[in-house]
This record gives C-alpha cells, sequence and structure tokens, in this order.
C-alpha cells in the first residue's frame, strides 16, 4: 500500500520526505498548521519551527482561543471533567452541540452524582440554556432537565439578564420573565456544586466573559466551576506543549528568531489568503482533514485517505496517535495529558519521526543547529 | 578524561573542607587527585570560589500549573514587552528552554518543582525532560484527595496510608510527598472558606493535623528520605504564625519540613494589624530541632503566584495585580494562578521582604534554613543573586530598607539584626544541607565517588555579580557553562524514590477509580518512553 506521493504520484517514503524537506527548506516564510497529532508530533513540530523561523497554529486555535482570551483577561473558576463526575449536584449546559464536542458526555456525567463522599445517589439537576433541539440527546441519562429553549442568539442576553437578577437588579428585554429566570437563578444558587459546561466552538467571546462572570458571582454563596469543553485533534495538548517550549499558545512566529504570539498576524488562514506564506505544512494524524483555505497545502501529513482540491506536493501518510503507535494526549475524560499505548500497533510512521527526518535533511543542507 | 579544577578556593561543607587546592574528576564523577597522572583538561581558578553545584528544593518550573501561569500571562513573555535586561522578569525563565539555561547560569544543577498533583505527573515529567542542562524532581501533592481521607475516616492503619503513600510516589515518579493546606481544598469544595490546623473536613470528620501526622508517619516510615513537605494552612493572613507554631509543635521530634516560611510568619502588631512574627518563628524552628524549613523569600517586582492552595487563592484572587486569576478547583487540591506584583513603597510587602530576611537570619543552623523564593510566588528564582548578597552585607540591607515605608521599621527586628552570611554557610544552605535533606548522597559534596557538579565563581565584592553568572559550572562532569553563558546543552534526569508496597493497594486503586471515575488509573502512569530522552530517572533509595 502507498504511503507517500509527490504531487500526486507514489514515492518512496524516504524520497517524499526529501522534497518535503527541500521545499520547506527553500521556503522564505513556512507555516506549520493543523497540527493534530500528540504531544511527541507538537514537540517536534514546535522545535523545526524555531529552527526554521516558522509559524505554528492548528486547526482549532480559533475556539481555542475564544476561552483563553477570556482567561488571559478576566478571572475564570474551572474545575475537571472527574470533579464534575464525582461532586456536581448541578450542570448548567449552555447552547448546544456538547455532546458532538465531547462525545461522551452523558456518559461521563451520568443522571447521579455516584460516590462523593456526601452526595451518595443524589440525582444531578441539569439546567440547559439554548438547548436548540440537543434536549432530544440522552444528556445524563435519568436526570431532570429544566430548559429556557431560546434562540442562541439570545444568549448573550439571558446570561446577562442572570447576572442582573443574581445581582438584585431589574432585568430589560431578556425574553424570558422574571419568574423564570429566578425559577433558573434559584436552580443555581441552591447548587452545592455546580458546574456550567460550554462549548468555544459556538460561543463567543463576550458569552464566554458573561459565563466566567456569572460563575464567579455564584461563588459568592455557594461553590460554582465552569467546565469548558475542549475541542478536538488534541488542541489541548498541542497548546501545553506550545506553552511549555514557548510561552505562548499556538499563531505564535519565530521568523523574527524569537517567539512572538498575535492571534491574527499568526493565523494559517490569513497567512495563506493573504499569499504571505509560500510553503505550508499540514498536519491531520487523528483524521483526514483539509486545511479550510481552498488551495491544497504544500506538504500534508495525514491519515490514510485524506482528499484535496488538488494533490499537495508531497503527501504522506501517518500513524494515528494512540491506535498505530503510543501516544501522549490530552484526553477529555482524564482532563490532562495521558499515555495511551496503541490499540491497533502498525510501522505507519509518526508525525514526529517524519519532521524529526525533515530536521536532520534540513540539517545536512548547512542550516545551523540551534 | 581527567579533568583538573586547579587552585581555587574550595568551598565544601560537607566535607568540612575550606581551602585552596584542586578538585579532580573523571568520567562524571568527582576523584581523588590521581597519584602522577596528567589531566586531560586543566582549568586554572586561583583566586575563584568552587563549590558543589547548588540544589533547589523548591521552586514551581514545570507542570500544568506552571503552564497555565504562562497561558494567562502572554504579556509578560520576554518577547512580549520591551523592557530593560536588568528587570526580573525579563528573564523569568518563563520556557522550559529557558529555565534551564537561566538556573545553570547561576551554577544550580538540581531543581526540585513541589507541587505535582498525581492526575498531572505525567504532564510535569514532560516538561522537566524539556528543561536543559540541570537534574531535576518532582514532589507529589496529597492531604485532600478522597482517597486518603476516606482511609483516615474510615480509621484504617498506618500500613495502608503507607502502601497508599508509596503507590503514589512509585506512579509520580515523586522524589517526595508535598501536602498543600491539608484538608483546606476539600472544606473549601463543601463551601467553607477559612481553615486552620485543628478544624475538620466537614464529610470526612477529619482535621489537618491529622491528615499532617498520618503523612508525616508513612513518610518516615517508608523510609522517604525527604521529610513530609507541608505548605501550612492560612497562608499569608495576618496573625497566621499562630498556624506555623502549632504546625511545628505538631512535628513532635519527627522530621518535618515547612515550606516558604515567610508566609506564615506574620502577626497582628501594629496601627495596621500586620507586622512581623519572623523573630518567633526563628526562636520556634532553633528550638526543634527535627524541623526544616525553606524561607520563600520576597523581592520587589511583577511576578505570579502558583499554589495548590486553592482555597487561599481563591481567596485572594480579587487582589489580583493586574486584575485577572485562574482558579481550578478540581482533582483533590485543585491550582490557583494569581498575578501579584510586589512593590517596594506597599507597607504589607515591605513587611513580606523584612520577614523573610529576619528567618534567613535568625534561624541559626544553615543546615536546617533553605533558600528559596518559592519560586515565582515570593520572587523569580532570577532574583537569588540578590538575596545572597543581602544576606551577606549589613549596608547592603540597610540602604534597601532606608527605601522602605518608615513605618515597616515598627514592626520588623531586621534593621537590628547584624549577621552576615559567610561563603561556608551559602554553600551549607545550597549545596550540603539540600542533597542531605532530600537524600541525595551523591551530589552537594566535592569529595571522591561523588556527581561531578561543581560550580565556580569570581570571588567578587559584588555578591549579586559573583552569583548571576558563574565563571564554569560542571555537570556530570561536563563543562557547560562559561562566564555566565551556556556552552553546552545536554539533557539532566528527574530524581525519584521507589518505595517498596504491597501489591494489594495496585488492586485496591484500581478498582477505586475504576468505581469512583469510571477510568483505568493507568491514565495516572508516567511511562518512561513517553518522555523522549534516553534514561530520563534516576532511582534514589529509600532507608528501609
Amino acid at each position: 500500500m502507498e504511503h507517500a506521493w509527490i504531487a500526486g504520484k507514489a514515492a518512496p517514503l524516504e524520497t517524499a520526505i526529501a522534497e518535503a524537506a527541500e521545499l520547506f527548506g527553500a521556503s522564505r516564510y513556512p507555516v506549520i498548521a493543523g497540527l493534530g497529532t500528540d504531544v511527541a508530533g507538537a514537540r517536534a513540530a514546535i522545535a523545526l519551527a524555531q529552527r526554521t523561523g516558522a509559524v505554528i497554529d492548528h486547526m482549532n486555535t480559533g475556539a481555542l482561543l475564544r476561552d483563553l482570551d477570556v482567561m488571559r483577561s478576566s478571572g475564570i473558576v474551572l474545575t475537571t471533567p472527574g470533579e464534575t463526575r464525582v461532586r456536581a449536584d448541578t450542570l448548567l449546559l449552555v447552547g448546544s452541540r456538547l455532546a458532538e464536542t465531547w462525545l461522551e458526555l452523558s456518559q461521563r456525567l451520568p443522571g447521579k452524582v455516584q460516590q462523593s463522599q456526601r452526595n451518595v445517589g443524589i440525582e444531578r439537576r441539569i439546567i440547559w440554556l439554548c438547548p436548540e433541539g440537543d434536549l432530544a440527546m440522552p444528556a445524563s441519562a435519568g436526570a431532570t432537565i429544566e430548559a429556557i429553549d431560546k434562540d442562541p442568539r439570545d444568549l448573550p442576553g439571558l446570561l446577562a439578564a442572570l447576572r442582573a437578577r443574581l445581582a438584585g437588579r431589574p432585568t430589560g428585554k431578556a425574553g424570558v420573565s422574571s419568574g423564570k429566570l429566578d425559577q433558573v437563578l434559584q436552580g443555581l444558587k441552591t447548587a452545592r456544586f455546580g458546574v456550567a459546561i460550554w462549548s468555544a466552538a459556538i460561543l463567543d467571546t463576550l458569552t464566554i466573559e458573561m459565563m466566567c462572570g456569572l460563575v464567579n458571582d455564584l461563588n459568592a454563596t455557594t461553590r460554582f466551576c465552569a467546565l469548558p469543553l475542549t475541542p478536538g485533534d488534541n488542541a489541548i495538548g498541542v497548546l501545553q506543549t506550545c506553552g511549555w517550549m514557548t510561552g505562548f499558545p499556538m499563531r505564535t512566529g519565530f521568523g523574527r528568531g524569537f517567539a512572538e504570539h498575535d492571534p491574527w498576524l499568526f493565523d494559517s488562514r490569513r497567512l495563506v489568503d493573504s499569499c504571505e506564506t509560500d510553503c505550508t505544512l499540514w498536519i491531520s494524524a487523528y483524521r483526514t482533514v483539509a486545511p479550510e483555505w481552498g488551495e491544497p497545502p504544500t506538504i500534508a501529513l495525514t491519515g490514510r485517505g485524506a482528499v484535496f482540491s488538488l494533490p499537495p506536493r508531497v503527501h504522506i501518510v501517518v500513524g494515528c496517535p494512540g491506535l498505530d503507535h503510543f501516544a501522549v494526549q490530552h484526553l477529555a475524560s482524564t482532563g490532562a495529558l495521558t499515555a495511551v499505548e496503541a490499540t491497533r500497533p502498525s510501522d505507519t510512521i509518526s508525525v514526529a519521526d517524519v519532521i524529526a527526518r525533515i530536521a536532520s535533511a534540513l540539517l545536512g543542507k548547512g542550516e545551523r543547529p540551534c | 578524561m581527567l579533568t583538573r579544577i586547579a587552585g581555587g578556593r574550595v568551598i565544601d561543607p560537607a566535607n568540612n573542607r575550606d581551602g585552596v587546592g584542586d578538585v579532580w574528576m573523571r568520567d562524571g564523577r568527582i576523584t581523588d587527585a590521581p597519584q602522577g597522572a596528567r589531566a586531560d583538561a586543566t582549568y586554572d581558578v586561583a583566586g575563584k570560589i568552587v563549590m558543589a553545584g547548588a540544589i533547589d528544593i523548591h521552586s514551581h518550573i514545570a507542570g500544568w500549573n506552571v503552564n497555565t501561569a504562562r497561558l494567562l500571562l502572554p504579556e509578560y513573555h520576554s518577547a512580549a514587552v520591551a523592557r530593560p535586561a536588568a528587570t526580573p522578569l525579563s528573564q523569568v525563565g518563563w520556557t522550559t528552554h529557558e529555565t534551564g539555561r537561566l538556573y545553570a547560569a547561576m551554577g544550580f544543577t538540581t531543581v526540585v518543582e513541589p507541587a505535582v498533583s498525581p492526575q498531572h505527573a505525567l504532564h510535569a515529567h514532560l516538561e522537566l525532560a524539556d528543561i536543559p542542562i540541570i537534574d531535576k524532581a518532582a514532589l507529589v501533592i496529597l492531604g485532600n484527595d478522597d482517597y486518603l481521607l476516606g482511609l483516615l475516616h474510615a480509621k484504617e492503619s498506618g500500613v495502608a496510608v503507607q502502601d497508599y503513600v508509596a503507590w503514589t510516589l512509585g506512579m509520580s515518579r515523586s522524589l517526595g510527598i508535598k501536602v498543600v493546606n491539608a484538608g483546606g481544598a476539600a472544606a473549601f469544595k463543601e463551601n467553607i472558606r477559612a481553615f486552620s490546623f485543628d478544624d475538620v473536613v466537614p464529610s470526612y470528620g477529619v482535621s489537618s493535623r491529622a491528615i499532617v501526622k498520618a503523612l508525616q508517619h508513612a513518610v518516615n516510615a517508608l523510609g522517604v528520605p525527604h521529610p513530609l513537605h507541608v505548605h501550612c494552612n492560612n497562608l499569608g493572613l495576618a496573625g497566621n504564625a499562630e498556624t506555623a507554631l502549632t504546625t511545628i509543635a505538631a512535628a513532635e521530634g519527627l522530621p518535618l519540613h515547612l515550606a516558604h516560611l515567610q508566609f506564615y510568619g506574620y502577626g497582628k502588631e501594629g496601627v495596621r494589624g500586620f507586622s512581623s512574627a519572623g523573630p518567633a518563628l526563628a526562636e520556634a524552628v532553633n528550638a526543634a530541632k527535627s524541623v526544616t524549613i525553606d524561607v520563600g523569600q520576597v523581592m520587589f517586582g511583577q511576578t505570579v503566584t502558583i499554589s495548590s492552595d486553592v482555597l487561599r487563592q481563591f481567596n485572594a484572587r480579587n487582589r489580583a495585580r493586574p486584575g485577572k486569576w485562574l482558579i481550578l478547583d478540581g482533582d483533590a487540591n485543585g491550582v490557583g494562578v494569581v498575578p501579584y506584583d510586589y512593590r517596594r513603597n506597599d507597607f504589607y510587602n515591605a513587611v513580606q521582604w523584612a520577614v523573610g530576611l529576619e528567618l534567613f537570619l535568625l534561624i541559626e543552623d544553615p543546615w536546617r534554613v533553605f533558600f528559596t523564593t518559592d519560586h515565582p510566588n515570593g520572587a523569580p528564582f532570577t532574583t537569588y543573586p540578590e538575596i545572597f548578597a543581602l544576606l551577606m552585607s549589613r549596608d547592603l540591607r540597610s540602604q534597601w530598607l532606608s527605601q522602605l515605608p518608615p513605618a515597616v521599621m515598627a514592626v520588623t527586628t531586621l534593621p537590628s539584626i547584624a549577621r552576615e552570611y559567610s561563603l561556608t554557610e551559602i554553600a551549607t544552605m545550597t549545596r550540603a544541607a539540600p542533597a542531605k535533606l532530600l537524600g541525595l548522597t551523591d551530589r552537594g559534596r566535592l569529595n571522591a565517588g561523588a556527581i561531578a557538579d561543581v560550580a565556580v565563581y569570581e570571588n567578587d565584592v559584588d555578591r549579586a555579580k559573583m552569583f548571576r553568572a558563574a565563571a564554569l559550572v560542571f555537570k556530570d562532569g561536563e563543562l557547560v557553562v562559561r562566564d555566565g553563558s551556556v556552552t553546552n546543552y545536554r539533557w539532566g534526569r528527574a530524581l525519584a524514590v521507589r518505595p517498596p508496597r504491597d501489591r494489594a493497594i495496585d488492586h485496591r486503586m484500581r478498582a477505586f477509580y475504576e468505581d469512583r471515575y469510571g477510568l483505568s488509573d493507568e491514565f495516572l502512569k508516567v511511562p518512561e518512553h513517553a518522555l523522549g530522552r534516553p534514561e530520563p530517572f534516576t532511582v534514589v533509595p529509600c532507608a528501609s
């Protein structure tokens, strides 16, 4: 079975890697994007970017930065999936597509709070704002669900109204009666350990900031935390790796010889659309995702079966972390970087190995080690 | 390869050595002067000071907590703000790479990350593995976790606690156990906002004292060299010296280490109800011979506090400078990240600064007081050279005192303290004593057989300048620093104990995680091959 192609034609892996190194080495402004890979792959990619002055971005940076931007400009009380499972007597679900972001949501957060020392067998109360038809989802089977089923565009106003009522102020046009608001608020205030769950995939930063504010306000009298769901393709694992290696999240560039973070400047899509970059290295090891931008990447490392509008100059099939090879990655269930043994070990090369070989080929071309 | 470091003043308190002479190294170890052999390489260090590589027992350098602080504060990255090179945060060691580089440049060769939660042990070790040059180690946190509280609630035997402690040390590949506000985080989950040493965690009916004592006994019984590392209750509050004094008394003659004691050195005297209790604490430490402490010195400037004392950080969040913060209340202790700017003209901050120095200067035995800023909580580790200088010069302290708010003088004894640390005392506090405290018999000393971690300094009257940039540093016998610049990036190892345990605990823990979290306990593992370095660990033997 073929593992590598140059301009759409099957090629030996060695030749493809040599061609990729050639392209990357000749680039004046390379971008490493997608970055759907494990920690080892991210480490290798970031090290390559540092050496070559490239930009690093991840396919889910947009959603990630919406949560992160609120965090790094205000305050947030967070909790973990494990703590939510064993302690949260009240869940405040915000918006739709939650189960889509966290496939195991209802399994991980069953209808009964299970074994916390005090809450043995207590039924979990679920309050859901703007579920948009997701109510049909078997969320946390057995739990009672109270919903305010408004248009998602009303969510910011709804949250603002809840905060206003919590602060004892009158509300204007929230589209919901103050009686209903107070009823929901009563549910939140009587929580012993409440957890608000949202996905930044569908919320904007102002809504997220309002959520963080509501959670903080509730802590004046009881305990309440936030559990923003994490985007896929190991976005959090790559974020953490990027954090310790560079001090910054993704959308960081090394073109000036040191790490610089700028969410607009180093947005890979913008760099492609504006033709600022002349070489893109696209990584999607968990799936076969193609970039959002129209044209094919220069070099693609993907799972088998990725389809591009035109063949990339170099395309190499890489193993899926945790399936084809051992991996460290962030898991939604543990909320931590976790070691995962291969479940169907294969010889398919890993992202880390491909990049290491590109890097050593570059070194052979007189590029300075750092 | 035989190397000779020739003609320096060798200060090696572990061997009572202080005199001009040579240090010889072969194959990564110190060796006796060989008869008639010629060195392959000789470094003439006449007039310079030669010490073992320094050891930092408590510095938050790696893991989820530290990384979250990086992500919370992108503007503190040296690339984000043009700032003068001499300001602390321009060199805060914000990446793993910079951490190794900056520590090595000061002659430090071993650093302990003191607050790793079991859930994030793999993360911490991944970061430690990416810190170049130096060796490192982790302390793992217990004391607010449901399993331990459940054991104590059920009045299980001390052996059961020991097995659990041994299991946790093994899974997390740690060098020792830390307890942070014992019971306080567990109580906070039940909406309790203040927690002292004899307060009780509601659901479990277990006091902070009971948790500390159970862990102290378990660590001691397992023969783990480093005593239980205690972060007391009531950190940062006026009048909290009482808490520290109570905890010191609770050591009851067994080894106990109290971390960053400065943050507990506060009385309620004076017009503001905030004063130094440094002398009273120092006196208690002097009397309690089984107790060791590190200081957690405050220095003025912008920093960020990173603490697994989630209760304290929650209460401090509205005093964040600048006004942003993150509290993670989860998985036993959790963490709080709260930026803070210690200001020279702030009465409270100035008192904190004075309390730290009082502890350094009034605790008599340099083998029992350890040099830390609780990096970055009191100050970034890059301020160490200035602190060495302050300890070694009363005149310098007087200059600093003259710039503080005058009201500070009424609530501290610092102006009256004449003691100046000698180079030998500095070497004891930062080399010989930490090695002994951590059970690292192979370092902190310069006798034959020890690891060839050696730091050479110019004997400069400007002590800060001297300690900021070592003239030469050798790690495992390899030259890694010359004139304060790293010349050779290499990878150190993480040091961990592996005390024996009854294997039945493995089954109990598997059942606990499956039953409670629906997860295999495998997720807590730190496999060697996950770290991407050859031989990432060295096992430190236990006494038993």
